[in-house]
């Protein structure tokens, strides 16, 4: 096996995922926060196929599709509610669309 | 299949089919058809009792026990209850006394029910009871007559509150089914005790098996039955319920509550005999109950203004002459005086029946008087059915009331005698209550109205063709129904019945004969004292204080209500007040009110603010993090 050991693909994944969640906790707008989760989310992935390849086994290949076909779907609703709100010219702000709040 | 078994399978099964198909027909038969049915399927089981009785005779001596299985009933493991019948010369005693009374009587009540609302209902009652009491009697294991047994108390109870529109007859029902539950259940826990200990059911089986267990157990057994058999028959302490069961037609009370169920009680003493011989003291108790029950009931029954109630109480007294044979092991004469008992009781239910046709309801002998010019046939039927009872011979009551005296003195021994006592005791007071409710209702100036008298003079005074027959063939069973059994002469009734259950005591035929001279005597006593205080226009008992305590029958409903009823009712509604009400009533509305303010406080944590949500969601995973590899 060539390339850097499996430690650096990790480092990179946990920074890209630490990226992800703070863009996901901090800020407001829906599609920065949309792009963040999709951030977490290749970062996960990263990490399965970095341990598929030391494992030298497919499984981790695997799931990371299956995380893709997840992504997909995820980005597919994500984008269809921010049309939403757009459309009734509602602000785009996550914090303001708390009608749910208890 | 054996051909004394179909007869016994026919007998079993008509009324059953009768009172399927009235119940099936509905209002699509009239109310005569129904009353019909009934009458004719109980005619056909008498006819397959018949049958069955006379194959039975032609069999050989020692060989007359078929017990035929239709098929296995249930099984759990070893232990298999068959629903199978006995076919043996006791049940075919009891199965021609049932069906053949039970047929008159049914037949009888076409006339005195005719016109009422329900009549088909009542004969399918009727047709029902008649099935479950020849269950009882023809079961084959002691399942079955558990089975038969709790029927007959549910006809009972159906037919006792069947004027349901009456609070008096619904009451009593319910009397009647709680007392009756009581000795059901410890029945049923005497018959748990047997599975356990014995492993079977079976009457041989059980009946081999009872020599060899503890005695304890053959005591609780005994004990459990005996239970069962005083509620059903209506003993001492059991009996509140039998009085206040003649708030059901007069028909029920001639057929359950004088002829067949109450003597279901008696049929079991002698059916288990074997049990109750290995726990004599038992046995003894049964005798004794019977013995201050014919005594207490006598008493009482001077006293009582009901017609029904009268005769009701000396159903109770002459069970007890039954229960005290049966105790003393003279299982012959006990059946024998089953036999006769249900020949002229129901004589006297169905004359006193055709008087309270005729007066439209009434029942206060205080109202009644002088009928003999009115209904004479009646007065005659009636006059047979006093007579027996007392004991008068060659009446039916004579031959098996004496046996059974002879038998308490030929048992000898304190024992022996004190029952010897008891039961002349008894023959003298039923000489007076029988001959103070005959003079009441038929001697003396008439007290009706004229304008009364003369509505019932025009038209049927004696009632319909269908009420009349029945009682002059239950009349000519009341004269010659006890010649089965002759002191001296023969005993085919006392041999036949013993090939089931051997009798104990054997009376000689001195004894016999002493006995009835006395009995007889004080029987004419008792005659002599109520035709002298009739005339004298006064009561039997005539001290106040005596005739207060009979009134309310000794006490004994009040005991209950003091012992049982109020201290129940008392604890229901202490519990009620101080359990119920603080305690599970609000802690259902504390658990209801804080599960509101939880849920209040609670949904103040649902911002509706994403990214709360997301950071809540973060440090939850890291805690976890954390936690995890803590554990590790």
């Amino acid at each position: 096996m060539s390339g850097p050991g499996v430690g650096w693909y990790l480092i990179l994944s946990a920074v890209v995922f630490g990226t992800g969640a703070l863009g996901v906790m901090l800020r407001r707008s829906p599609l920065i926060v949309l792009l963040s989760l999709e951030l977490m989310l290749n970062a996960a992935n990263l990490a399965l196929i970095a341990f598929a390849r030391q494992q030298g086994d497919l499984d981790g290949q695997v799931f990371a599709l299956a995380v893709m076909a997840v992504a997909a779907a995820e980005v597919a609703i994500g984008l269809g509610l921010i049309v939403a709100l757009a459309r009734r010219d509602l602000p785009l702000d996550v914090d303001q669309a708390s009608a749910l709040k208890g | 299949m054996n051909a004394a078994v179909t007869g016994a399978w026919v007998c079993l099964l008509a009324p059953l089919a009768g009172a399927l198909a009235i119940t099936l027909a509905g209002e699509r038969i009239s109310r005569r058809t129904a009353g019909w049915i009934s009458t004719l399927t109980t005619f056909v089981a008498f006819a397959g009792a018949l049958d069955a009785f006379i194959r039975l005779w032609a069999r050989n001596h020692g060989d007359r026990e078929v017990l035929s299985t239709a098929y296995t009933w249930l099984a759990a493991g070893d232990f298999e209850v068959g629903f199978q019948i006995l076919v043996d010369p006791l049940s075919t005693v009891m199965m021609l006394v049932v069906s053949g009374v039970g047929g008159l009587i049914v037949w009888y009540s076409m006339g005195y029910m005719a016109g009422d609302d329900e009549e088909r209902r009542y004969f399918a009652y009727m047709s029902l009871f008649v099935f479950s009491m020849l269950l009882l009697v023809e079961a084959g294991n002691f399942l079955l007559l558990l089975v038969g047994w709790g029927l007959v108390g549910l006809a009972s109870y159906l037919l006792i509150g069947f004027w349901h529109e009456r609070a008096e007859a619904v009451a009593a029902a319910k009397k009647a089914f709680v007392v009756n539950a009581f000795g059901d259940a410890t029945f049923a826990l005497a018959l748990v005790l047997l599975v356990w200990e014995t492993g079977t059911l079976e009457y041989p089986s059980v009946f081999e098996r009872v020599d060899g267990l503890s005695s304890t157990i053959v005591t609780l057994v005994a004990l459990g039955l005996l239970g069962g058999a005083v509620a059903k028959s209506a003993q001492i302490p059991l009996h509140t319920w039998l009085p206040d069961a003649m708030e059901g037609p007069t028909p029920v009370s001639a057929l359950i509550h004088a002829a067949t169920m109450v003597t279901a009680g008696v049929y079991l003493l002698v059916r288990t005999s074997p049990v109750f011989e290995a726990a004599v003291e038992i046995q003894h108790l049964a005798a004794i109950l019977g013995a201050v029950t014919l005594v207490a009931a006598g008493l009482i029954a001077l006293v009582q203004w009901d017609i029904k109630r009268v005769i009701a109480y000396s159903t109770m007294s002459q069970i007890g002459y039954m229960f005290l044979a049966a105790g003393i092991g003279a299982y012959g004469y006990a059946i024998f005086h089953l036999m006769t008992h249900a020949f002229f009781k129901a004589l006297l239910f169905m004359s006193a029946g055709v008087v309270i046709h005729h007066l439209h309801g009434e029942q206060d002998i205080r109202r009644m008087g002088g009928l003999r010019a009115v209904l004479p046939r009646t007065h005659v039927a009636f006059g047979v059915g006093t007579l027996a009872l007392v004991g008068i011979p060659p009446l039916a009551g004579f031959w098996s009331k004496d046996g059974i005296i002879a038998s308490a003195l030929a048992t000898g021994g304190v024992l022996g005698w004190s029952l010897y006592l008891a039961a002349l005791v008894g023959a003298l007071l039923t000489g007076m209550y029988a001959l103070r409710l005959y003079f009441a209702v038929w001697q003396g100036p008439p007290r009706e109205t004229e304008d009364e008298a003369h509505t019932h003079a025009s038209g049927q005074s004696e009632g319909p063709l269908s009420m009349l027959v029945p009682v002059g063939v239950l009349t000519c069973l009341s004269t010659i129904g006890g010649l089965l059994v002759v002191p001296g002469l023969w005993k085919p009734f006392e041999h036949w019945v013993e090939e089931s259950a051997e009798a104990l005591v054997h009376p000689t035929v001195a004894q016999d004969y002493a006995t009835s001279v006395v009995a007889v005597a004080l029987g004419l006593v008792g005659v002599w004292l109520a035709r002298r205080a009739f005339e004298h226009g006064r009561q039997l008992v005539t001290d106040p204080t005596a005739w207060r305590i009979l009134e309310r029958k000794l006490y004994v409903d009040e005991l209950y209500d003091a012992v049982f009823y109020r201290p129940a009712a008392a604890l229901a509604v202490t519990l009620r007040q101080d359990v119920e009400g603080p305690v599970v009533e609000r802690s259902l509305d504390e658990i209801g009110a804080g599960t509101l303010h939880a849920g209040g406080e609670l949904s103040r944590a649902q911002s509706g603010l994403l990214r709360t949500y997301a950071i809540t969601v973060a440090f939850a995973v890291s805690v976890l993090v954390v936690v995890f590899v803590a554990v590790r």
